[in-house]
């Protein structure tokens, strides 16, 4: 008996078998590809955090330090690649003459930096101008005393007498905050900007220069030994990599018994990655879940789409003498083949989405996830086959099993309103989290323990269930109730046969708004992860474009303002528009911010303006305002506090002066808040009329020409170099450098791999659920449509029928899913506005996705409809002579 | 002379399952006119269904030649010509019992009469009053005679009934029959019940008998008074 149930199995089942096999196996795959997804992004996070850390340790010696033992404390703590020695030394100022006058600086520094420092830690000084033999004067410094390559410099040493140096180069130090950050300052106590003015030496002139300062004033310098730690031994994951270096650092400073203080750059790195690392894991289990949940529901519909065949087969056994026992035997060897294939399936896909997506080792090193999820799989099997079995063993007779369930009671889900229950439950949760700007994920600084708010996945989980549940009750509703208006709607399609059909779809309401419910979570899913993904991508963009300026951004300096090449660059080919932009240093109060200098009435035309750039504000008003009036400034809304800045306000800005290099005050009014602007820093910084600030500077030099680009943005960044080449410091950007730079920072969650995987594996769903559980719902009642056809209905009239189902399952599905996913992805983006930065203004959609989507969809219902069509068109006689 | 409904020349039907070749009918030729009244006799598996479906032109046959000359063109025939009764329960699980037995007519775009006819077909095998039941909700005689409803609903040239009363007990067998020939009294349809019962086929004018697949004897019997 059990081969001939062996052979029905591989028989003329084929379909369920094959369709549940392949449900679990995208069960299982979803499963493991989401796990080792979730295990090598968090693994390449710690390794992408801390690639980039230009100085892992900066370890400051006390006054007096034995530096030998400290050395040797070092050794024994870390393991490390390389170490320099570094003097610090403060000095009352710089000075230079030009021509008649005089510049001086404020308070500054000066490095000593030993040789070879360049070689071993490359991303802590760039030289812009000059050579590197000799004295180096950062960018700043130079503009202020207004000094270029050749020019002498005046060091005023604290307690002994000026000392005079020659600029050898002009450097940039893209570090400064780690660089001098003050060491030892109690965590919290706010970042310390670093010095406006800085001169580096060669170690050797710096001791010679600093020695005697060092026995007058000994508080005045330091020794600071850099660190490059050799970073093999991380642990993936950044919130553990983070600990381990706190406590390498804690060991090392108990060693040396407080005669060194570690600054460490490496944990900071490390804390700031916690978490994204976590967001990485919360985007996981938001965009993954769904898919394993859908997975598992498909698997489940291909196995009880047999259900009542294989009751009546199971009947029929048992009035052939076979016992309970045995027929649950059957079904746990029906269940156990279902599985096993499954499992292999599913490894298979994963170990192919592993290889296409991530290296094979993440596979391995996911070892746990592949467990579980084949654990899951037979578990699916399990339920999907053996459940329904037993529970039929236990319960029901063999009359019993005839009954069709066509009147049957309302679910109990229905009944307890199940589906209110979860959509109130995701308003809720939404609301508390939403509406209170509370973050889904908390790693505050400082603090070693993070927290991620998982319960915030009730929203959308609850919204997508909830909601795929509520439209079944509709159905049910709609078809029980509306049966004459949906013979009218069927009318076009059925003809005189469309009250028969609507009576025939009204009384299997069940079934239909099953199929209704499944296709409509398939839709939602695959809408809901491909908005999200758009937003998601179209925000990356956004974030690179404020970063980068324009789509090709030419920098320059005041001296070498690339402005002067506007005619040229704007002449290039592929150039949309090219504008030109200020960009000063200003001093507000004390506090020396970037300052932008536009044309609000064409800034525009070169690159985007988004609302979100501005507070309380259109972008449109923003430079309306600005436009308004000549002296308009727009701040930082941590400046407009600072200042209890209103509207209208005076607000008095020194800027430096193209006829004396010297700062002066010149007068802003205030106008609004600016949270970000193009190119501009994150923090703090100001944008006012460029025709304003020319005016009061003396020079009507634009720093910045930003260029929007019709063709190939390389093209006209090379042909933008060619240019400018001539100049000296000129520096060309494209936005798509700054999009890969910006890509694998941590400012974004590498989502590529995940979404790719989700997109892919939901056009799958929704062909399996449109094409295969259509085909087998259909397939369950193929004996009514093999009377029809003996009746003698014309393959149009069977047509009819089928068409109608299928119009019905598909289109109600369709419609309703991308509804739900449309208000999915909103969830989801307001949920994680964390990961966005700027928040999205608006979702994105995707149409080639959704286009894609909705053409599979038609194309496997025809498909299934096609099939069905000819299997009834033939008239079985043997169906027709038995049951 | 009138023109057969049915005509066969060497009519067989063989199915092939597996390795082996059955031979369900062998080569027969027969007429059927209209009118007739014939019971199809013979034990089971001797290829009642087969040659009933073969007329009905649900099958096609393995050799000679079967052609419906007062009927029209194969393809053509069902459901305004030729009425079937299924031996199995053939009623549409999700449409209640006058929808069902409306369905010949619908088919046929006879829309506006459908339903009040469905319901006198009912009337006439005595089911009336359970028009909106659904088929699960009957039992097996009363499924029977709905399926004998709908095969008379659209007034066919010619009836084919496999077993209409195997499930039924004497008195209503006997009640079914009665309706049967009476519905048919007044037309010229011709009638064709497979069936195991003697008393039927005494009833009837002509008995045909299938024995291992082969129709053997033609005998045209008294009907019965
Ligand atoms: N589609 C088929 N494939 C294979 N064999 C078939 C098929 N249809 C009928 N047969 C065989 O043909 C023979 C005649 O079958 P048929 O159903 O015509 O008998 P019957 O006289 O109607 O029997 P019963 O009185 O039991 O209904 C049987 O041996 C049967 O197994
Ligand atoms: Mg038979």
């Amino acid at each position: 008996m059990i081969g001939i149930w062996g052979k029905g199995l591989l028989g003329s089942r084929q379909g369920r078998l094959f369709g549940a096999m392949l449900g679990v196996g995208l069960t299982i795959g979803l499963i493991v590809a989401v796990g080792s997804f979730t295990v090598a992004a968090s693994g390449t996070m710690t390794a992408r955090a801390v690639a980039d850390v230009p100085v892992d340790w900066q370890i400051e010696l006390v006054p007096g330090a034995d530096a030998a033992a400290v050395n040797e404390a070092l050794d024994k703590a870390v393991k490390r690649r390389a170490l320099a020695t570094v003097g610090y030394a403060s000095v009352a100022g710089f000075a230079a003459r030009t021509g008649q006058t005089v510049q001086n600086t404020g308070a500054g520094k000066v490095i000593g930096v030993p040789p070879g420092y360049r070689e071993t830690f490359p991303h802590q000084i760039q030289l812009l101008l000059g050579t590197w033999d000799g004295a180096l004067i950062a960018q700043q410094t130079a503009a202020n005393l207004h000094v270029g390559v050749g020019d002498p410099v005046s060091i005023e040493r604290l307690g002994v007498g000026p000392t005079q140096v020659t600029v050898a180069g002009i450097v940039s130090l893209p570090n400064a905050d780690s660089m001098f950050q003050a060491i030892g300052m109690p965590k919290g106590a706010g970042p310390q900007a670093p010095p406006d003015n800085v001169l580096l030496l060669p170690l050797a002139q710096w001791h010679a220069l600093f020695d005697p300062q060092t026995s007058v004033r000994p508080d005045s310098v330091r020794s600071q030994l850099h660190v490059g730690l050799t970073h093999s031994g991380l642990a993936r994951d950044p919130a553990q990599a983070y600990l381990q270096v706190e406590r390498m650092a804690n060991n090392f400073e108990a060693r040396v018994a407080g005669s060194a203080l570690v600054g460490n750059n490496l944990a900071a790195r490390l804390e700031g990655a916690r978490a994204d690392a976590l967001y990485a894991r919360v985007l996981f289990l938001f965009l993954g879940v769904p898919g394993i949940v859908l997975a598992a529901l498909f698997t489940l519909a291909v196995a009880t789409s047999g259900l009542a065949r294989r009751r009546r087969e199971e009947a029929l056994l048992r009035t052939r003498g076979a016992s309970g026992t045995q027929i649950l035997k059957l079904a746990g060897i029906e269940a156990g083949v279902i599985g096993a294939g499954g499992v292999l399936a599913g490894w298979g896909l994963a170990a192919l989405a592993a290889l296409a997506w991530w290296e094979i080792s993440t596979f391995t090193a996911a070892l746990a996830w592949v467990v579980t999820a084949a654990v899951a799989g037979l578990l699916l099997a399990a339920c999907g086959i053996l459940l329904p079995a037993w529970r039929d063993a236990r319960q029901s007779t063999v009359a019993a099993a005839r009954g069709s369930g066509l009147r049957a009671p309302a679910p109990l889900w229905q009944r307890l309103y199940v589906d209110i229950a979860l959509l109130g439950l995701s308003a809720i949760v939404f609301w508390l989290i939403a509406g209170t700007g509370y973050q889904v994920v908390v790693a505050p600084e400082g603090v070693p323990q993070t927290a991620v708010h998982y319960d915030a996945f009730l929203a959308p989980l609850g919204l997508w269930i909830g909601a795929g549940l509520l439209v079944m009750r509709l159905m049910r509703l709609g078809l029980e109730r509306g049966r004459e208006g949906l013979a009218r709607l069927l009318a076009p399609l059925a003809g005189g046969l469309a009250p028969v059909v609507a009576a025939a779809l009204a009384r299997q309401k069940d079934l239909i708004a099953r199929g209704v419910a499944l296709v409509t979570l398939a839709f939602a899913f695959a809408v809901s992860i491909a908005v999200f993904n758009t937003t998601y991508r179209a925000q990356a963009l956004v974030d690179a474009q404020l970063t980068n300026g324009a789509d090709v951004t030419v920098t320059g300096s005041t001296g070498a303002p690339p402005a002067q090449l506007l005619q040229g660059l704007a002449a290039l080919p592929g150039v949309a528009a090219a504008e030109p932009m200020m960009h000063r240093y200003a001093y507000v109060g004390t506090d020396l911010q970037d300052m932008y200098g536009i044309d609000p009435a064409r800034i525009a035309r070169a690159t985007p303006m988004s609302d979100a750039y501005f507070a309380g504000m259109s972008a449109r008003e923003a430079l309306a305002r600005l436009a308004a009036r000549p002296d308009a400034v727009l701040v930082s809304e941590e400046t407009a506090q600072t200042f209890e800045l209103q509207p209208g306000d005076l607000l008095n800005v020194r800027l430096q002066s193209a006829v004396d290099h010297k700062y002066h005050v010149v007068p802003f009014h205030y106008v609004g808040i600016a949270r970000e602007f193009p190119t501009a820093p994150r923090d703090s910084f100001l944008v006012a009329n460029a025709s304003y600030m020319g005016r009061m500077t003396g020079t009507d030099a634009a720093e910045v020409v930003l260029l929007r680009t019709r063709g190939d943005p390389e093209a006209v960044a090379a042909g933008a170099r060619k240019l400018a080449a001539p100049l000296p410091g000129i520096q060309v950007s494209t936005l798509g450098e700054t999009r890969r730079l910006i890509g694998s920072s941590l400012t974004s969650v590498d989502l590529r791999g995940l979404t790719a995987l989700e997109l892919g594996f939901a056009v799958l769903m929704i062909a399996g659920v449109t094409g295969l559980i259509l085909l087998l719902g259909l397939a369950e009642r193929r004996r009514s449509f093999t009377i029809l056809a003996a009746l003698g209905a014309k393959p149009a009239q069977l047509g009819a029928f089928l068409w109608s189902e299928a119009l019905v399952i598909v289109g109600a599905g369709a419609a309703s899913g991308a509804a739900i996913g449309f208000a999915v992805a909103e969830v989801l983006v307001k949920l994680l506005s964390g990961v966005f930065d700027p928040p999205p203004e608006a979702l994105s959609i995707p149409w080639p996705y959704l286009i894609t989507v909705a053409v599979a969809a038609v194309a496997c219902t025809a498909a299934a409809v096609r099939v069905m069509l000819a299997l009834a068109r033939k008239p079985d006689p043997l169906a027709l002579r038995r049951e | 002379m009138t023109t057969p409904l049915v005509e066969a020349v060497g009519v067989g039907r063989s199915f092939r399952l597996g390795g082996q070749v059955i031979e369900a009918l062998l080569p027969a030729s027969f007429e059927v006119f209209p009118g007739d009244r014939i019971a199809l006799m013979g034990p089971s598996g001797s290829g009642k269904s087969t040659l009933l479906h073969l007329m009905a032109d649900l099958d096609v046959p393995s050799t000679g030649r079967l052609t419906w000359p007062a009927l029209g063109a194969s393809g053509r025939l069902r459901p305004g010509r030729i009425g079937m009764v299924f031996q199995a329960s053939s009623l549409l699980p999700m449409l209640d019992l006058a929808e069902n037995v409306a369905l010949p007519l619908l088919l046929q775009g006879h829309t506006q009469e459908a339903r009040e006819r469905a319901l006198q077909a009912l009337d006439a095998v005595g089911l009336g009053s359970l028009a909106d039941k659904l088929p699960e909700e009957l039992s097996g005689g009363q499924a029977q005679r709905v399926g004998l409803a709908r095969a008379l609903v659209g007034r066919p040239k010619l009836i084919l009934a496999d077993e209409p009363t195997g499930q039924l007990d004497h008195a209503t067998a006997r009640h079914v029959l009665d309706a049967l020939l009476a519905a048919l009294e007044a037309t010229d349809a011709a009638l064709i019940v497979a069936t195991h019962d003697a008393e039927i086929g005494a009833r009837l004018r002509s008995v045909w008998y299938l024995s291992h697949g082969s129709l053997h004897s033609e005998l045209e019997v008294e009907p019965a008074t």
